[in-house]
């Protein structure tokens, strides 16, 4: 029998994808998106934004992304729009912000996972039909529908939670 | 052999440790296939008189085993087609337990047998929908695109079309000369009305078929549809089944996303043909001109895998990679479909090994022979024997699968998944069938197929909150996960 690393589907001995998830068992071991399950996904307290706010680099960012795990902020700036997710092997389309480095495949982050946008005043943000959902504070967003974003929500892609710091002067 | 004596076994299609019963069976089929009474073309009485002369000789044990004496040994090389097999592992693994093993199968024309066979001629019938639904846009182009077909024609071609609703008409009979200007107009006279019975117009289709039946044509039917056919299943099955029998073969294609896809699926699959999707009705025209095309090309319209069912082998899944991407039947026989000219026909077959197939150095996994007849030749085609073994080690064997295998089960696993959610859709298991969905969304995606990844998913949350496919979303995945292994033939060459 061989266990799939992906969902743990017990496959007979011989099978080179899995019957329950579809990942290949042999040979090159290619990356799939692991599946994490989302029902106990409890919405996070908002921390208070002022608390949170640290300065950071990069006097043209118009905002940030504060990854609440591991602390790290990745500033927004020199344009409006950002696709996120992870970059793996023979990947057609890359994306913008690569998540990779914060474990995004534990995480469960699609390799185009969702895009955040300026626009005017406004942010937006979008989820771009991944596998494992991206939320906002805590509620589930409907992929390819656009939700604006304010100062100090907490967006979450897949189990990866990470809070959206505008530039106050904006 | 002397040049003089001809091969016997050969000209009856047969292998020469035939029994009795088999080499009866193979000279009553040539007698009926090349009976002067039926047979004008020249030379046909010449084949017969010698079928006849072979039968005479092994027919009678005594006369069979001078004659055997006489020739040389049994070398087994077909002339006309030729085949490879792929294995998923080099050998098998002594385990206390079922195990799997991937064979690709891959039947081609000889090289240099293609340029001296001519193209056979087509005995094909259209047997299209004029039901309420058909109406406007849908009937229209139907029109133009037959009208098209009849003017492409080849003189040796035969063209009926049956128009169906409740009842079937034949709009254009079988018929060697043709009027086409006339027949055109009477195409353009079919008018939409009533519901749908596709018994009716199968029916009426192998009908026509049959009054200009001809082994050394590609005989076919296209049966195209937009709606359900209510009862007549059964009964439409049954017919797939005779016409099977006498080699005519059958084509689905459904419009729009109100038929029964796993119905017309079955219903093709009987005949070694399979079924079509057509979403939008700008693609009929396409559709139908690409089948025309493939009909037109057909090397071999009909290979079977007869095998010996195993105890402890089963035959777990076989799917046609291509000519046509699409499930196949399991049972004895199996009709595996049609080699084109330029298109090989690849099988991929699923094999599970009991525990107990594994007592010796070598285990067999499938005994059997592939029977095909190539269209434009009244000569039987020797059959190819296959007697698939393993070897029997302690220990996996340590070398990656082999790419053709691994890249087509890559495509298959999609396409699985996809009838796996299926499956569970129908068993009310939303679940499960959302949770299919969305790993075939995640692969599906990695493989750079955004938009399909999409469509899986959005029919996830479809089954997520209503417990039901979307309009056209089933027939959207399961379709294009199968185009996507079409795509992969292509990449090969």
């Amino acid at each position: 029998m061989i266990v799939c690393s992906n969902c743990k589907h017990g496959n007979m001995a011989g099978a080179m994808f899995c019957a329950e998830c579809g990942a290949q068992l042999v040979g090159k071991d290619a990356l799939t998106t692991q599946n994490i399950s989302t029902d106990k996904f409890k919405k996070v307290t908002n921390i208070p934004a002022d608390d949170m706010y640290q300065p950071f680099d990069g006097s043209d960012a118009w905002g940030s992304l504060h990854l609440l795990d591991t602390g790290q902020v990745l500033p927004l700036s020199s344009r409006n729009e950002f696709t996120m997710g992870r970059i793996s092997e023979g990947q057609p389309i890359m994306p913008d912000i690569d998540l990779s480095p914060y474990q995004a495949y534990a995480a469960g982050v699609s390799r185009l996972h969702a895009v955040i946008r300026r626009d005017g005043g406004r942010l937006i943000f979008m989820d771009l039909g991944s596998s494992n959902g991206t939320y906002i504070n805590g509620k589930r967003l409907l992929p390819n529908v656009e939700q604006s974003l304010s100062h100090g929500d907490v967006v979450a892609l897949g189990k990866l939670k990470m809070q959206i710091l505008l530039k106050r002067n904006e | 052999m002397s040049a003089s004596k001809p091969d016997y076994y050969a000209v009856l299609g047969v292998f020469r440790d035939a029994t009795q019963e088999e080499i009866k069976r193979a000279y009553l089929e040539a007698a009926q296939r090349l009976h002067p009474d039926k047979n004008v073309a020249a030379g046909e009485t010449e084949l017969f008189l010698g079928a006849q002369q072979a039968y005479e000789v092994l027919s009678n044990p005594k006369r069979r085993s001078q004659y055997d004496a006489t020739l040389p040994p049994e070398v087994e090389v077909n002339k006309d087609i030729k085949h490879e097999l792929h294995f998923s592992r080099p050998n098998l693994v002594k385990l206390g337990e079922d195990q799997l093993v991937y064979v690709l199968l891959e039947v081609a024309p000889r090289d240099e047998t293609t340029e001296n066979i001519a193209a056979p001629p087509l005995n094909l019938c259209l047997v299209l929908d004029r039901s309420t639904s058909m109406q406007g846009e849908k009937l229209d182009i139907l029109k133009a695109t037959a009208i098209q077909l009849l003017r492409s024609l080849r003189p040796q071609d035969v063209l009926s079309i049956v128009a169906f609703s409740d009842r079937a008409e034949v709009v254009v009979p079988a018929s060697i000369s043709l009027d086409k200007k006339k027949q055109e107009g009477r195409i353009q006279m079919m008018q939409a009305s009533g519901a749908t019975e596709i018994f009716n117009g199968l029916d009426a289709g192998l009908k026509e078929i049959r009054r200009t039946l001809d082994p050394s044509r590609v005989n076919h039917i296209i049966l195209l549809t937009d709606g359900q056919t209510y009862g007549d299943e059964q009964a439409c099955l049954q017919l797939a089944e005779q016409a099977a029998a006498q080699n005519v073969g059958i084509t689905g294609m459904g419009i729009g996303h109100e038929w029964n896809d796993i119905f017309l699926d079955a219903l093709a699959g009987k005949t070694g043909g399979s079924s079509a999707y057509i979403s939008k009705p700008k693609d009929i025209e396409r559709l139908l001109v690409e089948k025309f095309q493939a009909l037109v090309s057909t090397y071999a319209d009909d290979v079977l895998l007869e095998y010996k069912e195993q105890d402890d082998v089963k035959i777990n899944y076989v799917f046609r990679l291509q000519p046509d991407a699409g499930p196949i039947e399991v049972g004895s026989p199996m009709r595996l479909g049609p080699i084109l000219r330029d298109v090989h026909l690849q099988v991929l077959i699923e094999l599970v090994v009991k525990p107990e197939a594994l007592n010796g150095d070598n285990a067999t996994i499938l005994n059997g022979f592939l029977k095909t007849s190539i269209a434009a030749r009244p000569m039987p085609v020797p059959p190819i024997r296959l007697h698939l073994t393993r070897e029997v080690h302690q220990t996996p064997s340590s070398d990656p699968p082999p790419t053709r295998i691994l890249s087509a089960l890559s495509r298959l696993t999609l396409y699985r998944m996809q009838e796996r959610a299926q499956v569970a859709v129908d068993a009310g298991q939303f679940e499960v069938a959302v949770r299919h969905l969305q790993n075939l969304a995640t692969h599906l995606l990695s493989q750079g197929e955004h938009s399909l990844a999409k469509t899986a998913l959005f029919e996830a949350e479809n089954l997520e909150r209503m417990h039901a496919w979307s309009a056209s979303g089933n027939k959207d995945i399961k379709y294009s996960t199968r185009a996507l292994l079409l795509g992969g033939g292509k990449e090969k060459k």
